[in-house]
């Protein structure tokens, strides 16, 4: 049933929840803020590049822009005077936060008695939503393991020697795309489908539907191997007779291998077509060393794979696709 | 130095002083606001504090005016300055001695003082040097020899003391230290003998003071006004400090938030419960503050400082007993606990008894709780524990199965055993040599003892059971009789009508389709024993029997009369419309005696034994207490009917009597359809499946279902369940918003609680299947709705709210082991069996008898006795005789024991072993009579005693014999007493000499003669004219008059009796 605005209510005005619902209004925020200014800047980028004499007196790559100013400004007074407002302001923030809203303690734990839905703290909530499209060693253990390799990756695998210390949206076109990809749509977007549409029983409920702890949901998931029908028949007649109960796994498992690996081809070549799409691309590409070109082709790939598998499991109700008896995906 | 850059670059040029200083003003603000916070915002007890100081110190100021003018006229009045005069003579008389101990004493603290400084260092240095001495090992002679040389050498130094002589002068003497030693110990004996002396001489003038301050505290109880002041003074200096009572017995960790210490800051805003802010002598009231009663103002004092003397503050806090988040204090929902993370919220007013049930869960009668033993009794006589399991309430059909268990698994070892002594019998005959037979032999012989024992064990095991069985009651009529007791048509519309027909039934109203009534009334029908019939009953005298209904006591447990003319108790059955459903043949056996059974039933065979049975073993169809064995095994059966209802000991005429009158009672247009389908073997099935399904079993006895468990849940800890534990199914999203499944605002906002969903289920059981889609009936929620009041269903509530897993230390738990166990006990007998329906048991309790017209005015004294000293009247043994039949006589049984002359009988109840002995414990603690009991010996009469004694006795003074029975009908007529023979064996001298000297004390209202006896020195002297005989007798009256009593013999009453007068109109004491 939807139409419970006071529940939607109750969700965005909890104190744990606070910091999502500015996640809400601040990211857009600072998403334009940004692109308003790097679009200025590749405006002004593009006209000085029209005009070489300009360019050898422009200093500062940032509009606005005046060729008569000075190349460097002092730390003291400029820039500290910023910082210092910018901490006060944060400082009344916080004591207004901490002013109005009290932390949300909860009564103590009761391990026979658990909490539903029982939500991680508000920053882990895309993790935690993860552990819907994948096995839990996968989505605990891997996925962020990489997540935090791919971070530390980035500054090794750039070969675009463009943009440091000014907004840029025209000579950083692939690492923007792939931040929005990244934060964007699978860390910020699960935060959010965390915290206002899963409810009990980590149940998708659209907001303002009532979260009713006895909704029934009918919904059958299956593995990719089930809507083959891989069930080891034929695996069974070449094997040895005692072992030949071990057939169907040993079928799901080499079964599941082809799959992944499909994906890792087509994957692997649309991210290629995708660091090459264009003529400034191809030319950051060329500058790659072959070990940068693949550690960037494998995370891409491996990025992908979550939307991808969001999609099977939302759309097509896939559960796993390839299951080995020590770990599925 | 880079050169100053062009003034119009932005970053360089925009000015940001206003910006910088809007924000350091906004950090100013908020830190201006979190200074408020932390003063006020956060602490509004602060506020609550001050305000109340106002309030309490102009009240007190108040207090202090009214006092004083009180005080004044008090100290003008003439007894006061008399005994003030007497006071002031006895001090002057003293003065001159005193003054002049006084003196004395004052030389010889003078002198003590000059010795002190010298005789303490002089002390010092011996004490330290004999220490030092004891150190030198025996085997050092030479050391010693020089220690203790040094040793006596320091104590014949000598001192020069400035000694204080007895006339003022000041002269120096010299001391060693022996004598030092010597004349502090003498001074101080000499200071002790004066001080000695002159409490003597200052006797009169103490004693005087004394009078005059009893006479004060008498005259003007209370805070005087010098204490109000003082009160006053402290109260208004008074600082707003947080007011904290921590509570962490050494050993025991209040379990209450995580395991630590409890914390209790309530009194930070409850000031007045604070006894050193508002004394316990004191009560204060908004009332007293002048706040307007609707006003929330924590300000009064604990409305019940009664209990806070056996549940004082320190040890208890607050919060246990009342919920509520004790160290919580910014708002007033935190510090009450309301809201949805603290799990123990304050109780709401009507449910303030929950506290006591926490650590009185095992009491049916908790004093200072009533609701809550209303509630308990309820829970009890409205059949709720038929199905809902509650430790401490009665559990006999529990202990019966496992009684029975053991029985069984005891014989089947007992056959076993008996099958190996053969064997190993044989075993030892054919054994190749003598060791190993006797080996055998002695097994076997150690076999044939242990089955002796099993015997033993299964002989006890039966007994027990005798008593449970005695002891198991049932909230309802057993349905095994409905064929001979019931109107066939009466039982359907009964099913669907059930508070229509008896708006004060027990019986909960089930939500039955038609078609389900008919099954369940068919199968009721149908499982109804066959007979033997019933002796036909010729009509009895309808007039007589309604007389006897009104005067037997019936009306202490049954009412009759509908509406606003219901006269009676609500223990039992309204009966003004027993003729509608009642066949007169069975009224009649049941008046006579409703434990009368037509079939024993066998709980080892499983079903009812008829006369067939006895027959196949040639003994007569005889079953009662007596006669209680199957002739089939050996063991217990079920003889009674499961009722709780005694025995009056009525004559067949009279039963025949009451039963015609009962047989009246009845709506003249009473109509019933006819109900063929009752008869219809084909809805037995499925009625029987119903019948289970809906736990009738619980509180009926049914054929083919006696062995049904309880079908709901167990209750004992409900009040801990978690909050998803309940389905509040379709009004979950409702509850926690406020709206009532009827739509309506809840006034308390919220009902998404064990409240909310414990009042709404009581309410209407049905509630939470609103809207749910179940076709079939049997998945429908079953619990029927039970027939209570708004009263009753908070009481419920706060029962349930209370049931909790104990979070206290067990040693918050009333368990006790002493007497009050018994007190405990017997109260779930009391109550069980109705006893203040007739009796006061408790002071300040009173029985439905006493509220009854015809027991007002005159007619009080023909009320069953007062029992609340009934422990300390009578002798336990012969209470435990005749609580087992109060006819005190096996044939004569148509009267009353004790009290022939009342009207009112006390019946026999077939009390089981147990609940005797519990009975006679519980009256012995209620009046703390030590356990067990020694009777009081009693000096024998001499010659010349007896003859004053009967003298007295028949002096026309006291004519004991004029109200008292003596067992002759021609005097009893007019009898108002019991006979003096009885007291031999039933009454306690001690008691019965209280009761003669003063029995208004006792029984106020009694129409025993009071100031029979005055006090005179250091005994009782009679009032009335003395006898002759009494010249130059110095021994007790009353004593006397209780040993004559009490060795009282057949032939002296008979003696007496030609004497005296016949009891003539004794009625009109």
């Amino acid at each position: 049933m939807l139409g419970n605005w006071h529940q939607l209510w109750e969700i965005a005005s909890s104190p744990d929840n606070v910091p999502i619902v500015g996640l809400l209004f601040l990211i857009p925020f600072y998403i334009w803020y940004a692109f308003r200014q790097a679009l200025a800047n590749d405006r002004l980028i593009e006209k000085l590049e029209a005009d070489p004499a300009a360019a050898k007196t422009a200093y500062r790559k940032t509009q606005p822009w005046n060729p008569k100013w000075e190349r460097e400004v002092h730390t003291w007074p400029y820039l500290m005077r910023i910082e210092f407002v910018a901490a006060i302001l944060v400082t009344v923030l916080l004591m207004v936060w901490s002013l109005t809203l009290n932390a949300p303690l909860e009564e103590p734990s009761n391990p026979n008695v658990t909490m539903n839905p029982a939500k991680a703290p508000w920053y882990f909530l895309g993790l935690q939503e993860m552990l819907v499209y994948f096995d839990p060693w996968m989505a605990g253990v891997v996925m962020p393991t990489l997540i935090i390799v791919g971070l530390m990756a980035v500054p090794y695998i750039d070969a675009n020697p463009l943009g440091n210390g000014y907004y840029t949206y025209r000579q950083r076109k692939f690492a923007i795309w792939t931040f929005c990809l990244g934060f964007l749509g699978l860390w910020v977007a699960m935060i959010v489908i965390g915290t206002f549409i899963r409810g009990p029983g980590w149940m998708w409920f659209w907001p303002t539907a009532t979260w009713d702890a006895e909704r029934v949901e009918f919904a059958v998931n299956r593995n990719v191997d089930q809507i083959f029908g891989i069930n080891g028949a034929w695996l069974r007649h070449l094997m040895p007779a005692s072992s030949a109960d071990y057939a169907p796994i040993l079928a799901r498992t080499i079964f599941g291998i082809f799959p992944i690996v499909l994906y890792f081809l087509l994957a692997g070549y649309a991210a290629y077509r995708a660091m090459n799409a264009t003529e400034f691309a191809r030319k950051i590409f060329r500058r790659m060393t072959l070990l940068q070109i693949i550690t960037t082709d494998v995370f891409l790939v491996l990025m992908l794979a979550l939307p991808v598998k969001i999609l099977l499991r939302l759309v097509f109700r896939v559960k796993y696709i390839w299951v080995t008896p020590w770990f599925s995906i | 130095m880079p050169e100053i850059p062009p003034q119009d670059d932005p970053v360089v040029s925009r000015p940001m002083s206003v910006l910088i200083l809007v924000s350091v003003f906004l950090l100013l603000l908020t830190v201006a606001w979190s200074l408020y916070g932390e003063f006020f915002g956060l602490r509004p007890w602060r506020d609550y504090q001050a305000h109340f100081r106002d309030l309490y110190s102009s009240y007190l100021r108040k207090q202090i005016s009214q006092r004083r003018t009180q005080e004044q006229a008090f100290y003008a009045s003439a007894d006061y300055k008399k005994l003030k005069a007497a006071v002031d003579a006895a001090g002057a008389a003293a003065l001159p001695e005193d003054r002049k101990i006084q003196a004395q004493i004052d030389v010889l603290d003078r002198q003590r003082a000059a010795m002190t400084g010298t005789f303490q260092i002089a002390r010092g240095q011996v004490g330290a040097l004999t220490y030092q001495l004891e150190q030198i090992p025996e085997s050092d002679k030479s050391g010693r020899a020089s220690k203790l040389k040094e040793l006596n050498e320091a104590k014949a130094v000598t001192y020069t003391v400035d000694w204080p002589n007895s006339d003022g002068s000041v002269a120096p003497r010299t001391f060693n230290y022996d004598l030092l030693n010597s004349t502090f110990t003498s001074l101080m004996a000499q200071k002790a003998a004066l001080v000695a002396q002159r409490g003597v001489v200052d006797k009169p003038a103490k004693d005087a003071q004394a009078a005059v301050d009893t006479y004060v505290k008498e005259n003007l109880p209370g805070l005087g006004s010098a204490d109000l002041a003082g009160l006053q003074n402290s109260v208004q200096s008074m600082d707003p400090k947080l007011r904290q009572i921590n509570v962490n017995p050494p050993g025991t960790q209040i379990n209450y938030v995580g395991g630590v210490g409890l914390v209790d800051r309530c009194q930070s805003c409850h000031v007045a419960t604070d006894p050193l802010v508002v004394p316990v002598v004191m009560t204060l009231t908004k009332a007293d503050l002048g706040v307007p009663k609707s006003h929330d103002a924590p300000f009064t004092s604990h409305p019940d400082q009664d209990m806070l003397k056996f549940h004082p503050i320190e040890k208890f806090g607050c919060s246990p007993c009342h919920g509520g988040n004790g160290r919580a204090l910014d708002t007033v929902e935190k510090a009450h606990g309301r809201y949805e993370h603290w799990l123990w919220p304050l109780y709401y007013p009507e449910n303030a008894d929950a506290g006591c049930q926490q650590c009185h869960a095992s009491d049916i009668i908790t004093e200072h709780a009533p609701a809550l033993n209303d509630a308990k009794q309820a829970y009890r006589e409205k059949g709720c524990i038929g199905c809902h399991k509650f430790q401490g309430f009665d559990n006999q059909d529990e202990l019966l199965v496992g009684a029975r268990q053991q029985i069984l698994q005891l014989e089947s070892d007992r056959k076993a055993d008996q099958l190996d002594i053969p064997r190993l019998n044989k075993q030892g005959d054919t054994a190749p040599n003598n060791e190993t037979a006797n080996a055998f032999y002695q097994q076997a012989n150690n076999l044939t003892v242990t089955v002796s024992s099993m015997d033993a064990q299964v002989e006890q095991l039966d007994q027990r059971t005798h008593s449970l069985l005695q002891e198991t009651k049932k909230v309802g009529p057993d349905l095994k009789e409905v064929r001979m007791k019931i109107h066939k048509e009466w039982i359907p519309y009964w099913l669907q009508h059930t508070h229509e027909f008896r708006p004060t039934t027990k019986m909960p109203q089930f939500r039955l389709q038609p078609d389900e009534v008919q099954a369940i009334a068919a199968f009721i029908w149908q499982s109804g024993l066959p007979g033997p019939p019933l002796e036909k009953q010729p009509a009895g005298d309808a007039a007589h029997g309604k007389a006897l209904l009104e005067s037997r006591g019936c009306l202490g447990c049954h009412s009759v009369g509908e509406g606003p003319n219901m006269m009676g108790g609500n223990f039992s059955a309204n009966l003004s419309r027993v003729g509608e459903k009642d066949n007169y043949d069975y009224l009649v056996r049941w008046v006579h005696n409703p434990r009368e059974r037509t079939r024993p039933y066998s709980p080892f065979e499983k079903r009812d034994l008829g006369p067939e049975d006895y027959a196949k073993h040639n003994v007569p169809f005889v079953f009662d207490l007596d006669h209680s064995r199957s002739p089939d095994d050996g063991h217990e059966l079920i003889v009674q009917q499961p009722t709780v209802m005694p025995n009056l000991r009525l004559s067949i005429q009279d039963a025949r009597d009451v039963a015609s009158y009962l047989i009246t009672l009845k709506h003249s247009d009473a109509q019933y359809a006819p109900a063929d389908f009752m008869d219809d073997p084909k809805l037995v099935a499925q009625g029987k499946k119903l019948v289970q399904f809906y736990g009738c079993a619980g509180c009926h006895e049914i054929a083919t279902l006696e062995d049904e468990g309880r079908i709901g849940t167990e209750l004992t800890n409900e009040g801990s369940k978690p909050i998803e534990r309940l389905d509040f199914a379709l009004y979950t999203e409702d509850a926690k918003r406020g709206v009532l499944p009827d739509g309506k605002k809840s006034p308390r906002g919220s009902w998404y609680d064990l409240k909310g969903f414990f009042e709404n289920k009581l309410a209407n059981p049905a509630v939470y299947d609103n809207g749910k889609y179940k076709p079939d009936p049997l998945d429908r929620l079953r619990m029927p709705k039970p027939n209570i009041n708004s009263k009753e269903l908070d009481g419920l509530v706060t029962m349930l709210l209370g049931s909790t897993d104990p979070s206290l230390p067990p040693d918050y738990m009333y368990k006790p082991s002493d007497q009050r166990a018994s007190v405990q006990k017997g109260w779930w007998i009391v109550t069980k069996y109705n006893c203040m329906g007739c009796h006061q048991i408790d002071v300040g309790q009173s029985s439905v008898l006493m509220g009854l017209p015809m027991y007002q005015g005159q007619e009080k004294q023909n009320l069953p006795p007062r029992l609340t000293q009934e422990g300390a009247r009578v002798d336990p043994d012969w209470l435990k005789r005749f609580l087992a039949n109060p006819a005190l006589s096996a044939t004569d049984t148509n009267r009353d024991g004790v009290r022939s002359y009342l009207e009112v009988r006390m019946p026999t109840f077939y009390f089981s072993d147990d609940e005797l002995r519990s009975l006679v414990l519980f009256f012995e603690a209620m009046s703390h009579q030590a356990e067990p009991f020694i009777p009081q010996k009693l000096e024998p009469l001499t010659t010349a005693e007896t003859v004053m004694a009967r003298n007295l006795f028949t002096s026309t003074a006291a004519p004991c014999l004029k109200c008292h029975a003596t067992g002759e009908a021609a005097h009893d007529k007019n009898a108002i007493a019991p006979n003096f023979l009885l007291a031999k064996e039933r009454l306690r001298p001690a008691w019965t000499e209280r009761w003669i000297t003063n029995p208004q004390l006792i029984d106020p209202g009694t129409a025993m003669p009071s100031g029979l006896f005055r006090r005179e020195d250091d005994h009782w002297v009679f009032s009335g004219p003395l006898p002759v005989s009494f010249q130059g007798y110095m021994g007790d009256h009353a004593n006397l008059l209780v040993r004559y009593m009490l060795q009282m013999t057949p032939e002296e009453q008979r003696n007496l009796l030609s004497h005296a007068p016949p009891a003539t109109a004794a009625a009109q004491k």
